[in-house]
């Protein structure tokens, strides 16, 4: 085996060793990440479920930033279809 | 504290029907003769201000007198012009087949309760603000007391929710850092620096853009409680009526104010009966309003108040006004030379 194949092999089995150690962490962080992503998509489309919120007047200026997400959201929630009787996305 | 109009923003209070409007009327036109640049703001849903004034005023900045210009804001157009922002940018990012959806959604949030209430309050920080540029005093002719209450401590709530949005973008943002640390897996993401999204821009421009809309509120909020909090800066003047309702109302106003930290500059007590109005009816009537008048002078006691009498004839044009103002103005001189005095040794 010459020595650029060896030292290819050798960062791929790094890259595995790696993976083997970082890929759970990297699981449990993105769930953590996506719980907190969530909860703020909550925050500002709750107005529109009919869940009373008392800055509904200034999320309603965050809803356009968000609104290519709102698909994703609401169908990781549970939803298949849009939860808003007047705000069809899909 | 010198002058009430060393002040920039004064706030007149008190129960419906108490004679808030006159007030703040009779102590714009006395500032605007001293010179002082005054903008009077009406903030009652129900605006009398033009009615006072016998000017057609409405929601832009009409002239009244010399000096003295005056608006009713109209929070529903107000809020109507919030909306309308939402919409655009919300337009352009949807396909138009969903801009019949937008508009039904952004409808039913111009409807939902607050949003005209936060429209108006977001029309008085900005006045409060920007219009020191213009004007060198603000008399904001405020709602009945809960209304006012409730608009004065909004600032305060808001900057706890935008606090805590910011809060938990921040810990987004964090986990998101820790991810790239595990090698973060960039394909699974969208612009958001969400995971699960489909997109693969840039992650930060989006955060970036929420975090901004966050920051500008926060700083909007922050600085409004600021002025509002500051007695260099504002004044509150209650109004009231030497009857048992408005006594009981104007106190519990002014604990609220109190625990807002809202600097209160005194009291006028309106429509007193005047010495020379006879009969017996009114002769029992000035008894009772002499056991009121007694108790607002122990309840109130460390307050500057104002007295006032009760007119013969309606509150009415510039006249009458000015004769209000200076009554006014003579009674708080007054008040301060005794309060002077009696500190003196």
């Amino acid at each position: 085996m010459k020595w650029p194949d060896f030292k290819k092999k050798l960062s791929d089995w790094g890259y595995l060793a790696s993976e083997v150690y970082h890929a759970p962490y990297r699981g449990a962080v993105a769930r953590a990440k996506r719980d907190q992503d969530d909860l703020f998509m909550l925050l500002i489309f709750s107005e529109m479920m009919g869940v009373p919120n008392p800055a509904a007047y200034y999320t309603l200026e965050l809803q356009p930033v968000l609104l290519e997400r709102f698909h994703e959201w609401h169908t990781r929630m549970g939803m298949e279809h849009s939860p808003l009787d007047d705000f069809k996305c899909c | 504290m010198d002058h009430l109009f060393d002040r920039r923003i004064i706030f007149v209070g008190g129960k419906g029907g108490v004679g808030k409007t006159t007030t703040a009327g009779a102590l714009a036109l006395m500032a605007g003769e001293a010179g002082r640049s005054t903008l009077l703001v009406s903030t009652d849903p129900a605006h009398s201000l033009g009615d006072v004034f016998d000017i057609r005023v409405g929601n832009k900045e009409t002239p009244l007198a010399p000096n003295l210009a005056g608006l009713e804001i109209d929070p529903e157009a107000e809020a109507e012009r919030h909306i309308a922002t939402v919409k655009m940018s919300m337009k352009s990012l949807v396909a138009p087949k969903m801009y019949g959806e937008i508009d039904r959604q952004l409808e039913l949030a111009r409807h939902s309760p607050g949003t005209v209430e936060a429209a108006l309050l977001e029309r008085m920080a900005d006045l409060m603000s920007d219009a020191k540029s213009r004007f060198d005093l603000l008399i904001f002719d405020t709602a009945p007391s809960g209304h006012t209450i409730r608009l004065l401590s909004l600032p305060e709530v808001l900057s706890a929710w935008s606090d805590g949005m910011l809060g938990q973008r921040d810990r987004s943002r964090r986990l998101g850092e820790l991810l790239s640390v595990f090698g973060r897996d960039h394909s699974r993401e969208d612009e958001f620096g969400m995971i699960g999204g489909s997109k693969e821009e840039a992650d930060d421009s989006r955060d970036g853009r929420i975090q901004d809309i966050l920051l500008t509120r926060r700083r909007k909020f922050h600085r409004a409680r600021a002025l509002l909090t500051d007695p260099a800066v504002t004044a509150f003047l209650m109004v009231l009526t030497a009857e048992r309702l408005p006594i009981l109302e104007t106190r519990k106003t002014l604990d609220l104010l109190a625990k807002f930290d809202v600097p209160v500059a005194g009291m006028i007590v309106n429509r007193l009966l005047p010495p020379e109005a006879d009969g017996g009816f009114l002769q029992e009537r000035r008894a009772q309003e002499q056991e009121y008048r007694d108790e607002i002078d122990r309840t109130f006691a460390h307050l500057q108040r104002v007295y006032l009498n009760l007119l013969s004839h309606d509150v009415h044009g510039v006249e009458t006004l000015l004769e209000i103002g200076r009554a006014i103005l003579r009674q708080l001189g007054q008040a301060r030379e005794d309060l002077g005095a009696a500190e003196a040794p």
